[in-house]
């Protein structure tokens, strides 16, 4: 094998040797109750169906779309609050427990309060989204932040950095790691308050809603198939567009030693 | 180029007292060294020529004229090498010229011509943890002499290297040292460091620290480790630090 497919196949095998035992619980299942639980190829040939349907995409650009607002939003502010937390003590103090309150809350509770305010419709998800997933993000680049390097600081200030610079050219670069790993565990918030958002009921249209609809008219082929097809879309969004974004974001901490330690 | 002076220089952290009457002068084009025990404000009194530190009593001047805060003119070399990590050779050597904003292609003529000097050429694209400890001080030194700066404040900068490393890095800071007419001081916990490398070495008591003897190094360099006046002011310099009766 040539190392190209080496580096792909590496990270891939443990999730689809898990994908698979999932899906072997799910032959059991229909091997014992083969009324209720459709078998995989079933699934999968539904699967196709959906891909074909103009309906199916529909849904999924709609999740996709309040992601793709609500989690740069929430990325952006974490990371924002966490920087002015890991720069000013009395600030980390009041957003630890700001944080510490907002964490006891679990963020679908606001729905019903955000629909009342907006309506039906995108505003009350993506605002959840923005609730659910800007704290790992905050609580990450604070801790990034205060654990910036005092010499790497000096270092730019004897070179004649002024504010700006020193943000830029140390603040930054060394806190860009706390960052992704903000964004990584702000994305699996950001994906469950999502999907929870549009099942509970704020949207007529996305992924959860569809998954939902399916429950409701008792339809297990629809409803197992979602639940693989939002698995897939997070996993593969995770760790894969997460990932490789992290490998060449953080370069340097990849790359192989030489010298003496 | 540069004198640098601490006139009645005391420093106080809190109830700590770490620097006590100190008055040195080192004049332009001078290699100074201080010598002392560990904790007794070397690095405190170096760091007021950086412009980090403010003294708690009297003066910290260049060029008879009190410090403000760090200067291009004055680098400062660290303990500990200090490059960023994220940044290859080429990036970190040339920090100081970006952010003076010397444009890119000037500014990689610079950094290729310093790296050269010392023998780093070629490394551009490393990164630092693909250097050995060597030549990560190697790139240090570098950053700092790409400024061009008057003076030199060095901090222990081989104490993390082993002793073959440190004797021909220290014959590489004389190559540059010698006819450049910088203003050099050293810090270094190793008493044959300075009497190979100083014009004059400072030797400092425990914290708080104090000069308790200025010694002034006539000898021509290359100087030689093994002569008798080399033995004869290591002896003096032993027994000032009460390491030897
Ligand atoms: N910013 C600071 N705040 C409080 N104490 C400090 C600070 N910087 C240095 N000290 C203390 O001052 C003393 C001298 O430090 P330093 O100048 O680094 O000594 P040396 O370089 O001679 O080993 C030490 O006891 C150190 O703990
Ligand atoms: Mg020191």
């Amino acid at each position: 094998m040539n190392n190209r497919l080496r580096n792909i196949w590496r990270p891939l095998w443990p999730f689809l040797t898990a994908a698979l035992t999932l899906l072997l619980l799910l032959q059991l299942g229909h091997l014992r109750t083969p009324i209720v639980i459709p078998s995989i190829s079933a699934v999968f040939a539904r699967l196709g169906d959906e891909l074909a349907d103009a309906a199916f995409w529909h849904s999924l650009g709609a999740s996709l779309y309040r992601l793709g607002i609500g989690f740069p939003i929430a990325c952006f502010l974490g990371g924002l609050l966490g920087l002015l937390a890991g720069l000013s003590r009395s600030f980390a103090v009041y957003l630890r427990s700001l944080i510490g309150i907002l964490q006891s809350i679990p963020p679908i509770t606001w729905l019903p309060f955000l629909v009342i305010l907006y309506g039906f419709g995108d505003v009350p998800i993506i605002t959840i989204i923005v609730i659910a997933s800007f704290f790992p993000m905050a609580l990450s680049v604070m801790n990034g932040t205060e654990g910036v390097s005092h010499t790497h600081i000096e270092v730019a200030k004897v070179l004649g950095a002024k504010k700006g610079q020193l943000l830029r050219k140390v603040y930054l670069p060394e806190t860009l790691p706390a960052f992704i790993t903000g964004a990584q565990v702000a994305f699996g918030n950001a994906w469950r308050s999502l999907i929870a958002g549009e099942m509970v009921g704020s949207a007529a249209v996305g992924l959860g809603f569809a998954i939902s609809f399916s429950g409701e008219v008792a339809d297990m082929e629809g409803v197992i198939m979602y639940i693989i097809v939002i698995g897939a879309i997070a996993t593969f969004l995770d760790h894969f567009v997460l990932e490789m974004l992290k490998r060449r974001l953080l370069r340097w901490r990849y790359i192989k030693g030489g010298g003496d330690r | 180029m540069q004198t640098l002076e601490l006139r009645g220089v005391g420093k106080r952290f809190g109830a700590l007292q770490v620097l006590k009457e100190i008055d040195i002068r080192i004049e332009q084009g001078e290699f100074a060294a201080i010598v002392g025990p560990s904790g007794c404000g070397k690095s405190t009194a170096l760091r007021m020529f950086a412009g980090l530190e403010n003294p708690s009593e009297g003066q910290a001047l260049a060029d008879g004229v009190p410090i403000e805060g760090p200067s291009p003119a004055r680098m400062l070399i660290f303990q500990e090498h200090a490059l960023y990590p994220w940044s290859t050779v080429e990036d970190n050597v040339g920090l100081g010229l970006e952010l003076a904003g010397v444009p890119k292609a000037e500014r990689i003529r610079r950094v290729n011509e310093v790296l050269e000097k010392v023998n780093l050429g070629g490394f551009n694209r490393y990164y630092p943890s693909q250097l050995s400890g060597g030549m990560k001080q190697r790139a240090s030194i570098a950053r700092a002499l790409v400024m061009d700066p008057d003076v030199l404040l060095l901090d222990e900068p081989y104490g993390a290297l082993d002793a073959l490393t440190r004797l021909s890095m220290q014959n590489e800071l004389l190559d540059i040292w010698s006819g450049s007419g910088k203003t050099m001081l050293l810090i270094t916990h190793d008493i044959d460091e300075a009497l190979y490398l100083a014009d004059k070495i400072y030797v400092m008591s425990a914290r708080p620290g104090q000069i308790v003897e200025t010694i002034r190094i006539d000898q021509p360099r290359p100087r030689d480790r093994s002569s008798e006046a080399f033995a004869e002011h290591r002896r003096n310099i032993m027994r000032l630090l009460g390491l030897e009766d």
